[in-house]
C-alpha cells in the first residue's frame, strides 16, 4: 500500500481535566473510504474537529503526506487539503445552490463582481460529476432534499481542493432511499482514486457497504482497528457497542 | 429503478410566475393601489409639477435610510439608532456652519462641515457594529442604546453651545458652494423645462412653475442603484445573504462575518448622514429632533418591500417601491382636504402586518415550512 495521506500520531486532547481523546492514531489512505465508528462520547467529534483545524491537539502529532503540520485555524486545515462536511452541512437554506457553492469563495471579475454563469455552470458540473444532475443552480437550497444537500457540500469540499473528505455523519437524519444516494456518492468520489473519505456514523450496515478500513473509539481510546476483509460482522458490532459483548447486552436487556 | 431522479421533482416554472414569486411582487401592488388611490383621490394634484417634486422629495428622504436598513436586516441586524444619527449630523453640520469647527480649526466650508460630520457618523456606525459583533448582544438593544444616547447627545450639544435646540437662518450656501449644491441644489431641471416646454409646469402668472427635484432624488438614485448592485452582483453581495441567513455556516465557509456587519452599520450612519446633509443644505436649518422615528419608517419600509426580519432575504428594488408607498401616504394629507394625517400611521401599521405575514409565507415556501 502506498503511503497515508493523513496520519494521526499519539494525539491527545484535554479540555481542562477532561481527557477527550486519549493517544489517538489513524492512517488515512487515498482512494480509500475510512469508517470511524463509536458511541456517542466517544470522542469522534473531537477527532475530527482536531483534524478540521477547530481545535489544536494537546499533545501529539498530524502529518500530511509525513509532513508533520499545525493547523492554526480551519483555513489551515482546508489549505492542507481537508475538507469537513459537518452534519448540518453549512450550507444555507435561503440561498441559491451555486451562491451556496461558491461560499466565502466566490469568483471574482472586476469590481469584485460575481463571474455568475461561470459560476453555475462548474456548480453544475461539480454536482453532475458525483451523481446529481440540477436542472436549475438557481433554486434555494432550502428546496432540496437531504441528500441533495449532502451531495451539495460533498461536490463544494472537492471541488475546493479536499484530499481528505470527513463526513461527520451523514447518513444519519435521512430517509432510506436518501441514505442510498449518500452511500452512493461516498463511492463514486472514492472511485476517482485521489480522494481519501473519513466516514463518521452510527451505522454499522452503512459502514460495511461502503469501507475499506475501520477505526473503532471507546472512551477516547481507539480500541480496535482493522481492514475490512479483516473483521467479522460480530467483531464490528462488538467494537461499536464500546467493546461490550452483545450477548451480554442482550442478557442484560432481558433481564430487566 | 425510474428514470425519474429527485430533480425532476422542481417543476420549472413560467417567466410570469418568477416575477409574480419575487420578494417585491407584493411591495409592487401595494405601491400601484396605492398611486392609483392618490392621484384620483387628490383630484391628480398629487402629480402636478409641485406635487409630484413635493412626493419625490419624501420618498427620496424613506428611500435614503431604507435602502441602509434593508442591507442591513438582510445580514440579520437592525439599526434603531438611524432617526438619531439623522438629528446628530444634521446638528453637527449647522453648529459646525454656525460657530465654526471645532477645536479651533476655523471657518467651517459646507465641504468640511460634511467631511468630519461622515467621519464621525461612520465611527460611530462601526462602534455600533464593533460592539454588537464583539459582544454577540442583540443589535435591537445595543442599537436602541444608541437611539435615546445620540438623541440625548444632539440636544445637550446644541443648548450647551448654541442655547437653543434649533438653528435657523443660516445662511444659502448653495450659491457659492458645489457641495451645498449637489446635496442641497435641485437636479434634473431638463424634466421640468420639457415639462414647461410641453405646455405644462405652469404657474398663476404663466410663468415656469417647478425648475427640478431636489438634489436628494439622485443621492437616492445612486444609493439604491449602488445597493442593488452590490447585492446581487458582488461578492460582498453573496457575503451579506450568507450571513444574515446563518452566519455559523457562512463563518465555516470563510465568509469574513464580522467584517460584513460592521460595515452595514457603517452603511446605515452613512445613509442616515446623506439624509441630514440634504436636510441642512437645502433648508439651512437643523432641529435637535429631526429624524425622528425615522427608524422605524425605514425597517418598516424595508419589511414592506421584501426584506425578511430574520435575515438573509430581501430585495433593494422592492424596498424602492415600499419608499414610493410611505411616502405618497404620508404627503397624501396635502392634497386630500378631507383625510386626517393620522390616517398614514394607520396604513403603515395595516400595510406593515400584511407585509410580515406575506414574507413569511414566501420564508416557509423556500425552506421548507420550518
Amino acid at each position: 500500500m502506498t503511503e497515508p495521506y493523513l496520519r494521526v500520531e499519539n494525539v491527545v486532547k484535554k479540555f481542562g481535566p477532561f481527557m477527550a481523546l486519549n493517544g489517538v492514531n489513524l492512517e488515512v489512505y487515498p482512494g480509500e473510504v475510512h469508517a470511524l465508528l463509536g458511541d456517542n462520547g466517544a470522542g469522534k467529534s473531537t477527532l475530527i474537529k482536531t483534524l478540521a483545524g477547530v481545535h489544536q491537539p494537546t499533545s501529539g502529532q498530524l502529518y500530511i503526506e509525513g509532513k508533520p503540520v499545525n493547523f492554526r485555524s480551519p483555513r489551515d486545515a482546508s489549505d492542507a487539503g481537508i475538507g469537513t462536511v459537518y452534519q448540518d452541512l453549512a450550507v444555507n437554506q435561503l440561498m441559491s445552490v451555486t451562491r451556496n457553492f461558491f461560499m466565502g469563495r466566490e469568483l471574482k471579475g472586476p469590481l469584485g463582481t460575481l463571474r455568475m454563469a461561470e459560476m453555475d455552470k462548474i456548480a453544475h458540473d461539480e454536482m453532475l460529476k458525483i451523481g446529481i444532475d440540477f436542472s436549475d443552480p438557481t433554486q434555494a437550497v432550502g428546496t432540496m432534499s437531504g441528500g441533495q444537500r449532502q451531495t451539495l457540500a460533498i461536490a463544494r469540499a472537492i471541488y475546493f481542493g479536499a484530499k481528505v473528505l470527513i463526513l461527520d455523519e451523514p447518513t444519519s437524519a435521512l430517509g432510506q432511499k436518501q441514505q442510498m444516494e449518500v452511500l452512493k456518492t461516498i463511492k463514486r468520489v472514492r472511485k476517482r482514486g485521489d480522494i481519501a473519505i473519513i466516514f463518521i456514523t452510527h451505522n454499522e450496515i452503512h459502514s460495511q457497504l461502503v469501507a475499506d478500513r475501520y477505526t473503532f473509539l471507546a472512551l477516547g481510546q481507539v480500541i480496535g482497528a482493522g481492514k475490512a476483509g479483516e473483521l467479522s460482522h460480530d467483531e464490528i458490532r462488538r467494537l461499536m457497542a464500546g467493546g461490550a459483548e452483545m450477548k451480554d447486552l442482550e442478557g442484560e436487556l432481558a433481564a430487566i | 429503478m425510474s428514470d425519474r431522479s429527485e430533480a425532476d421533482r422542481l417543476t420549472q416554472e413560467s417567466t410570469l410566475m418568477r416575477l409574480v414569486r419575487r420578494p417585491e411582487a407584493g411591495a409592487f401592488i401595494v405601491m400601484l393601489v396605492v398611486v392609483t388611490a392618490i392621484t384620483f383621490a387628490s383630484d391628480f394634484k398629487a402629480f402636478n409639477a409641485l406635487g409630484l417634486k413635493n412626493n419625490i422629495a419624501i420618498i427620496s428622504q424613506f428611500g435614503i435610510i431604507a435602502t441602509g436598513a434593508a442591507m442591513l436586516m438582510i445580514a440579520g441586524e437592525f439599526d434603531l439608532s438611524i432617526g438619531s444619527m439623522i438629528g446628530f449630523a444634521g446638528m453637527s453640520m449647522a453648529m459646525m456652519l454656525k460657530w465654526g469647527l471645532p477645536f479651533g480649526m476655523g471657518e467651517a466650508t459646507p465641504l468640511t462641515a460634511f467631511i468630519l460630520t461622515m467621519c464621525m457618523t461612520l465611527f460611530i456606525g462601526w462602534m455600533i457594529g464593533t460592539i454588537v459583533v464583539r459582544s454577540g448582544l442583540s443589535s435591537f438593544i445595543v442599537t436602541l442604546a444608541f437611539l435615546f444616547f445620540l438623541r440625548g447627545l444632539t440636544e445637550v450639544c446644541f443648548r450647551l453651545i448654541n442655547q437653543s435646540t434649533q438653528i435657523s437662518g443660516l445662511p444659502d450656501f448653495k450659491e457659492e458652494s458645489w457641495v451645498a449644491w449637489i446635496l442641497g441644489g435641485e437636479v434634473f431641471g431638463w424634466f421640468y423645462d420639457l415639462w414647461f416646454q410641453l405646455g405644462g409646469n405652469i404657474n398663476r402668472r404663466g410663468e415656469q412653475w417647478v425648475d427640478g427635484f431636489d438634489a436628494r432624488f439622485l443621492w437616492w438614485i445612486v444609493i439604491a442603484f449602488c445597493a442593488w448592485f452590490v447585492l446581487s452582483r458582488t461578492q460582498m453581495g453573496n457575503w451579506i445573504y450568507a450571513t444574515g441567513d446563518n452566519k455559523d455556516s457562512a463563518r465555516a465557509n470563510g465568509v469574513p462575518v464580522n467584517k460584513v456587519k460592521i460595515s452595514l452599520f457603517m452603511f446605515t450612519a452613512f445613509c442616515a448622514t446623506m439624509f441630514a446633509a440634504c436636510q441642512v443644505y437645502d433648508t439651512n436649518t437643523a432641529d435637535a429632533a429631526k429624524g425622528n422615528l425615522m427608524e422605524l419608517n425605514a425597517i418598516a419600509i424595508a419589511v414592506v418591500g421584501g426584506t425578511l426580519m430574520t435575515g438573509g432575504f430581501g430585495s433593494v428594488i422592492g424596498v424602492a417601491f415600499g419608499a414610493v408607498t410611505f411616502g405618497l401616504v404620508a404627503n397624501a394629507v396635502f392634497y386630500i382636504p378631507w383625510l386626517d394625517g393620522s390616517f398614514y400611521r394607520v396604513f403603515v401599521g395595516l400595510v406593515l402586518l400584511a407585509a410580515v405575514f406575506a414574507n413569511e409565507r414566501i420564508r416557509k415556501r423556500i425552506t421548507g415550512g420550518i
